[in-house]
């Protein structure tokens, strides 16, 4: 093996492919030993999803009654229908399985995936350890092959540990199997992706974001496909339509699987073949050379700059977002009529025709705002990795307080969902008002913008996480997952208002309406102070840059 | 603030991370417009010590002065009057070396724009590629032309040239050499032991989180030992060569080593047996230094 590249460069094709790869072998163990536990958490989060489904259904909703409620409850939201696709069948266990993880599981999967492939490859590169390992006896394609082969291993590992254990805790096994084979296969045609990302972006970063606005743009306009009762063409191009076609616990159709397998051979192809002209470090995008000067002056200008191109591009996604939601909002106005099912599940079974399109509005807008935390937490954890990665060292030489260093990235953690949410709100507003809602451009705009102060409640918890306790930086996501769970699930779960009432959007008054009620924004907002002072104290009295 | 003799004043400073203890009584003294060298093995503390003199990091115990102040608390007033370089310079991968000298000298809130356009030229870098595209030598230089550019009257360099060539080298002992006469201080750390020689007045060698010499280069090497290699023409015997010390004789030539105070007496000693090829050199600076290193761990 150790000569492979020698007879390589003096043999024509078959043994000039093999050298291509030399080394795979002895750089997959190695990488599963040391890089396998980063994986875990994806295989773990969708079985635990799985199984707690199975384990959750019969005891939450033991009987027809209970089960009907449910179902009634998800047809009456169809904002739900968005994000985790339409129902097969919610009065057995397995059909509310496929439904509640079938989506989820599958963006999990796809996100493991990418970050497989792309820390093999890109991440590895621009850090300077790709180099060390090629310059050892390796073959061009080697790092890409393992990468590829520990995104395609941890999809199999996902598909048998999550299908398994959910047989064993009482799901049915073709369902089951199924679903769990979609997870897989999810995952293999985002290592697809990812493996051809790897090869266009400039840098680990573009790369990774090329590859996840890829999926989340599949991810939405499967969901808007399904929701807005598009042509059928406008779910099989999407692959993960592919998947959702599978129906397990419905029709249980094992055939779409075999398209996602196909996609992902022709997007490795495509992929090993790029990767053949490719110059280590670069990709098909080659970054110009930048500005001679900077205007970056002070710690509030080099936030922003740091911010700027990826601030670019969210703003771009929430006017599809925008476009999205709003398009969807006024295109269903014909099924809230008052008296239907989904009326009465929406505004309490009391509603007159204006309740509902506000209670229906404000509920949009609460999602596109939980979306809006998302890049503010994106900054906050910024500051964390600016520590780990020895670039706060020279900046908090310079004459910078710690205060005005955080708050400099505090502020634009929450000025940022102002901007989303004016644009979104904008756009939404525009739909609404042109349609035969019977709202105007104004108050839809304004309600969107009562969402911020909730936002930044979510934010706040990020600012305390890394101000205070950076050690466990992936809690400053806890407050988006949280109102994501409870603003979705919450209501179909049937929780109680004190449990709902975690969640600071919960509190969003209604404005469409007369007499708002502001005095729940009012908590909401102390909590977001004092969060905030939290952070700011621990990040003045705790050691910079240390693990 | 009143006129002091000393930039920097640490007296038994402590830091630990955990159970483990960096720093166990630090005592280290710069003096105003003094070049002053920060010396140690690897680990031996040098960076910690940085690092909490730039209010980084909080010390445990002991007192720490910087330019009159708390590095701790006046962490704004200080870092106007000071400008800092790492050893390993990481900049942001999507802004351009020029965004960053500008950033980083306004953030210290002086950048001479005359001295920050002669420094581009003298390291020869191009500040239009981006952080990525930089070798490390190249973001070297982007972190030194920020801090070389800035009228800081303290400059705190950590192992600032690794990774320059030669060339390069010469050109920052220059403008290191500026600096000085313009009376900036400096704390330099480093284990490029021609710079050391070249351009400190004092020095300081840390090991294990303790200082263990502190002097001018000539005080350390007044307890080393000077090295003899002669030819003679008569072959004396190892015995008869009282103050000199392991000494080897191979054929006419005899190599040995002799207390600095006493070559002159070795001279007297040696002369009687007809000198040729003389050579008496004082310890190499790595002899000295490994000799310091290693001395401490026992």
């Amino acid at each position: 093996m150790t000569t492979a590249p020698a007879i390589a460069s003096a043999l024509p094709t078959p043994h000039r492919d093999r050298g291509a790869t030399t080394g795979a072998r002895l750089l997959l163990r190695t990488s599963l030993k040391h890089d396998g536990r980063l994986m875990a958490p994806w295989v773990l989060l969708i079985t635990v999803l799985s199984v707690s489904s199975v384990i959750a259904y019969p005891l939450v909703f033991p009987d027809q009654t209970e089960r009907e409620g449910l179902q009634q409850a998800v047809a009456a939201n169809p904002a739900i229908g968005l994000i985790f696709g339409p129902p097969t069948d919610l009065l057995t266990t397995d059909g509310f399985n496929a439904w509640r993880t079938l989506a989820l599981g599958g963006f999990l999967a796809a996100m493991g995936a990418i970050f497989t492939v792309t820390r093999a490859t890109r991440v590895q590169e621009d850090s300077g350890q790709a180099e060390l390992l090629a310059s050892g006896v390796m073959g061009r394609s080697t790092r890409l092959l393992t990468g590829v082969a520990m995104a395609l291993i941890a999809g199999v590992i996902t598909g048998v540990l999550a299908g398994a254990l959910t047989v064993l805790c009482g799901g049915g096994a073709e369902a089951s199997w199924l679903l769990a084979c979609t997870w897989t296969v999810t995952g293999w045609m985002f290592a697809g992706f990812a493996a051809v990302a790897a090869q266009i972006g400039a840098d680990a970063r573009t790369s990774t974001a090329l590859s996840i606005s890829t999926l989340g743009t599949l991810f939405i306009l499967r969901g808007f496909a399904y929701s807005i009762e598009a042509p059928e063409w406008t779910i099989w191009i999407n692959p993960l339509g592919w998947m959702q076609e599978t129906q397990p616990a419905g029709e249980n159709l094992w055939w779409p699987l075999a398209l996602g397998v196909a996609l992902t051979g022709i997007l490795l192809a495509v992929a090993f073949r790029l990767e053949g002209s490719r110059d280590f470090g670069q990709g098909l995008l080659k970054p110009g050379p930048g500005p001679d000067r900077g205007r970056a002056r002070g710690p509030w200008g080099l936030a922003w700059r740091l911010s700027k191109g990826s601030a670019l591009t969210w703003t771009d996604a929430f006017v599809l977002l925008g476009f999205i939601f709003g398009y969807f909002a006024t295109s269903i106005v014909d099924l809230i009529e008052p008296g239907s099912p989904m009326a009465a599940a929406l505004a309490g079974g009391s509603g007159s025709a204006d309740v509902l399109v506000a209670s229906f509005l404000v509920m949009i807008l609460s999602m596109i705002g939980i979306f809006a935390a998302i890049p503010s937490v994106q900054v906050m954890l910024r500051v964390r990795s600016e520590e780990m990665e020895d670039r706060v060292e020279p900046v908090m030489a310079g004459s910078v307080s710690r205060p005005r260093y955080y708050g400099a990235n505090v502020l634009l953690a929450l000025v940022l969902p102002v901007l989303y949410m004016a644009v979104a709100g904008a756009v939404v507003a525009l739909l609404a008002a042109r349609s035969d809602l019977g709202v105007e451009f104004r108050e839809v705009w304004v309600q969107a913008m009562t969402i911020v102060p909730a936002i930044w409640t979510l934010v706040a918890v990020s600012v305390l996480v890394v101000g205070a306790r950076p050690k466990v930086a992936v809690a400053a996501w806890a407050g988006v997952v949280a109102a994501f769970v409870l603003t979705l699930l919450g209501p179909s779960f049937g929780l109680p208002d004190w449990a709902l009432g975690i969640s600071p959007v919960w509190h969003v008054p209604d404005v469409l309406l007369s007499d708002p009620d502001w005095t729940g924004l009012m908590w909401v907002s102390l909590f977001t102070l004092g969060f905030t002072a939290i952070g700011f104290a621990g990040f003045r009295r705790r050691d910079l840059a240390v693990e | 603030m009143t006129e002091q003799s000393s930039v920097i004043d640490v007296q038994g400073l402590t830091k630990s991370y955990g159970r483990f203890k960096a720093l166990n009584g630090v005592d280290l003294t710069v003096a105003k417009g003094e070049v002053h060298g920060f010396l140690g093995p690897n680990g031996a503390g040098k960076s910690t010590t940085i690092r909490v003199l730039l209010g980084l990091l909080k010390a445990d115990g002991g007192t720490v002065s910087l330019l009159g102040g708390d590095p701790w608390k006046d962490v704004v007033e200080l870092h106007r009057r000071l400008a800092y370089v790492p050893g390993d310079v990481s900049l942001w991968p999507s802004m351009t070396g020029g965004e960053a000298i500008d950033l980083l000298g306004s953030l210290r809130g002086s950048l001479d724009e005359g001295r920050r356009k002669d420094l581009v030229e003298r390291f020869e870098l191009d500040t239009s590629k981006r952080g990525r595209q930089y070798s490390k030598g190249n973001r070297q230089k982007v972190a030194l032309v920020a801090a070389l550019a800035s009228d800081a009257e303290l400059l705190i360099l950590d192992e600032p040239t690794s990774g320059l060539d030669p060339l390069m080298e010469q050109v920052f002992q220059e403008t290191v050499r500026e600096a000085k006469d313009r009376g900036v201080s400096i704390l330099l750390s480093s284990h490029i032991m021609s710079e050391v020689e070249t351009l400190t007045d004092r020095l300081s060698i840390i090991r294990d989180g303790v200082i263990v010499q502190t002097g001018t280069l000539d005080d350390l090497r007044t307890d080393t030992q000077t090295s003899i290699d002669v030819v003679l023409e008569r072959v004396p015997d190892a015995t008869e060569l009282a103050p000199l010390e392991s000494v080897t004789i191979n054929g006419h030539r005899v190599t040995a080593s002799v207390d600095p105070d006493k070559v002159g007496e070795a001279m007297k000693v040696l002369a009687p047996y007809g000198m040729s090829k003389l050579a008496v050199e004082p310890a190499s600076l790595e002899s000295l230094f490994l000799r310091l290193y290693e001395e401490t761990r026992a």
